[in-house]
């Protein structure tokens, strides 16, 4: 029981830093991180100890916030103002990427591709865990992460660029 | 020598690339410069969002995200669930047959009671330990005291007399109570030679007005407490056993004068 809450606890960092980068809102993020240690603590007899606590965290934010996402859509959505990045000239050199640019840009991404490519690149996560958390087959999570990397690439202004020729 | 693929690009990227198809991938980057050119801004986007994001999980912890803490509250909840589920099964076994009160409170499930004898403990334990304020109308004042504390629990209250039992009347306090019981409470004191100190906690009647006796043991104290169509009372103190039911008696003979089955008199 104190392992696991240990175990729970040390994965709260990454959760929030997931949240955050989900909701784009402090509060938001750390009202699903919380909604999903309860979800995950008062659940934990249904937790099967042989599997890792983290990826079974990350399910849990990844399904609250999907129905957070349904049911606001009806509501209307909330966004922090602070972290509406200011705008910003466009980048000058070729290849280069402003933060508030990949900020707004992230935004644009469709949520499957979204939470694919932040398990990726932010939570630095494996292949597998990561469709394990998703609950997809690795083949569908690098299609996500290529449309996702693609759609990025052209969200950022680096379309130009001659592109990468499909190699099988 | 196997096929470079966008995967394999993309697992180079993330770090995940197999050690042996790196000299593979290497020779296809150094080979094609526009590939090269795309797998650098897949690197940069992974290196921009990882600037954006990556101090929100450097940040401290909240306290209502300590795992240890949820685990605390979500425990008391179910523990108060469980309790609701106990009080459902004390009303099924009311219904059964009778009796049920006189089992002894920590053997039972909790009810009105045992929050009854939980305050009167509580209260005891704060007041007690008191000197100058042990009370709030003192036992000189008695009259009033009787009066004003039967007015303020709509119930006719009388202070047993213990100088057989070796205490007197020290006084008496008004306290905030349990909303079933009148939402009032009044607490009694008395004190013998030896400066021991016994509470007797009153309050009015219960809604089911049924008739109910306990003794419990509760944070070192001992309690009694019964229940009947007026009042409810519980009598707290440290003293040995013996001497506790001693007291707790003649408290009990006293305050169960006269018809106790039915309701209070009207008071105008």
């Amino acid at each position: 029981m104190t392992d696991f809450l240990d175990q729970v606890e040390t994965c709260v960092p990454a959760l929030r830093r997931y949240a955050r980068a989900l909701t784009r809102n402090i509060d938001l993020a750390d009202d699903l991180v919380q909604d999903c240690l309860e979800r995950a603590i008062s659940r934990r007899a249904l937790f099967r100890p042989t599997g890792p606590v983290r990826a079974w965290l990350f399910t849990i934010l990844l399904n609250l916030y999907r129905n957070s996402l349904r049911s606001s859509h009806r509501r209307g959505q909330t966004v922090d103002i602070d972290t509406i990045p200011e705008p910003s000239t466009p980048a000058t050199q070729p290849g280069h990427i402003a933060l508030a640019e990949m900020a707004r840009a992230i935004e644009t991404l469709p949520l499957d591709q979204k939470e694919a490519l932040l398990l990726i690149a932010l939570e630095g996560l494996s292949y597998s865990e990561a469709a394990t958390i998703l609950g997809i087959p690795q083949g569908t999570l690098m299609s996500r992460l290529g449309r996702a990397r693609a759609a990025l690439r052209v969200a950022t202004g680096n379309s130009a660029e001659p592109h990468l020729r499909t190699v099988k | 020598m196997s096929a470079v693929t966008r995967d394999m690009l993309m697992a180079y990227v993330d770090g995940q690339l197999d050690a042996a198809d790196r000299p593979a991938v290497e020779a296809h980057l150094a080979a094609n410069p526009e590939v090269a050119a795309e797998v650098l801004l897949w690197q940069r986007q992974s290196n921009a969002l990882r600037a954006l994001f990556a101090p929100a999980g450097s940040e401290p912890v909240p306290a209502r995200l300590r795992a240890h803490r949820i685990a605390a509250a979500t425990g008391s909840r179910r523990m108060r669930s469980w309790r609701w589920a106990a009080a459902a099964v004390v009303l099924v076994g009311l219904g059964l047959g009778g009796g049920w009160f006189a089992r002894p409170l920590l053997n039972g499930a909790p009810a009105a009671s045992a929050s009854l004898i939980a305050d009167a403990v509580n209260a005891h334990t704060v007041f007690v330990a008191e000197n100058r304020h042990a009370v709030e109308v003192p036992a000189t004042d008695q009259d009033h005291l009787v009066t004003w504390l039967s007015n303020r629990l709509s119930t006719p209250l009388d202070t047993p007399d213990l100088s057989a039992e070796g205490f007197t009347l020290v006084g008496g306090r008004l306290l905030p109570g349990e909303p079933n019981a009148g939402g009032r409470a009044a607490q009694l004191m008395y004190e013998n030679a030896a400066k021991d100190r016994v509470t007797v906690y009153v309050t009015a009647a219960l809604p089911d007005r049924a008739p109910a006796y306990q003794f419990a043991n509760a944070g070192g104290a001992e309690a009694f407490y019964w229940a009947n169509a007026r009042i409810t009372c519980t009598v707290v103190g440290t003293l040995p056993e013996a001497q506790m039911k001693t007291v707790s008696q003649a408290v009990y003979r006293q305050m169960t004068e006269g018809d106790v089955t039915a309701g209070p008199p009207y008071r105008g």
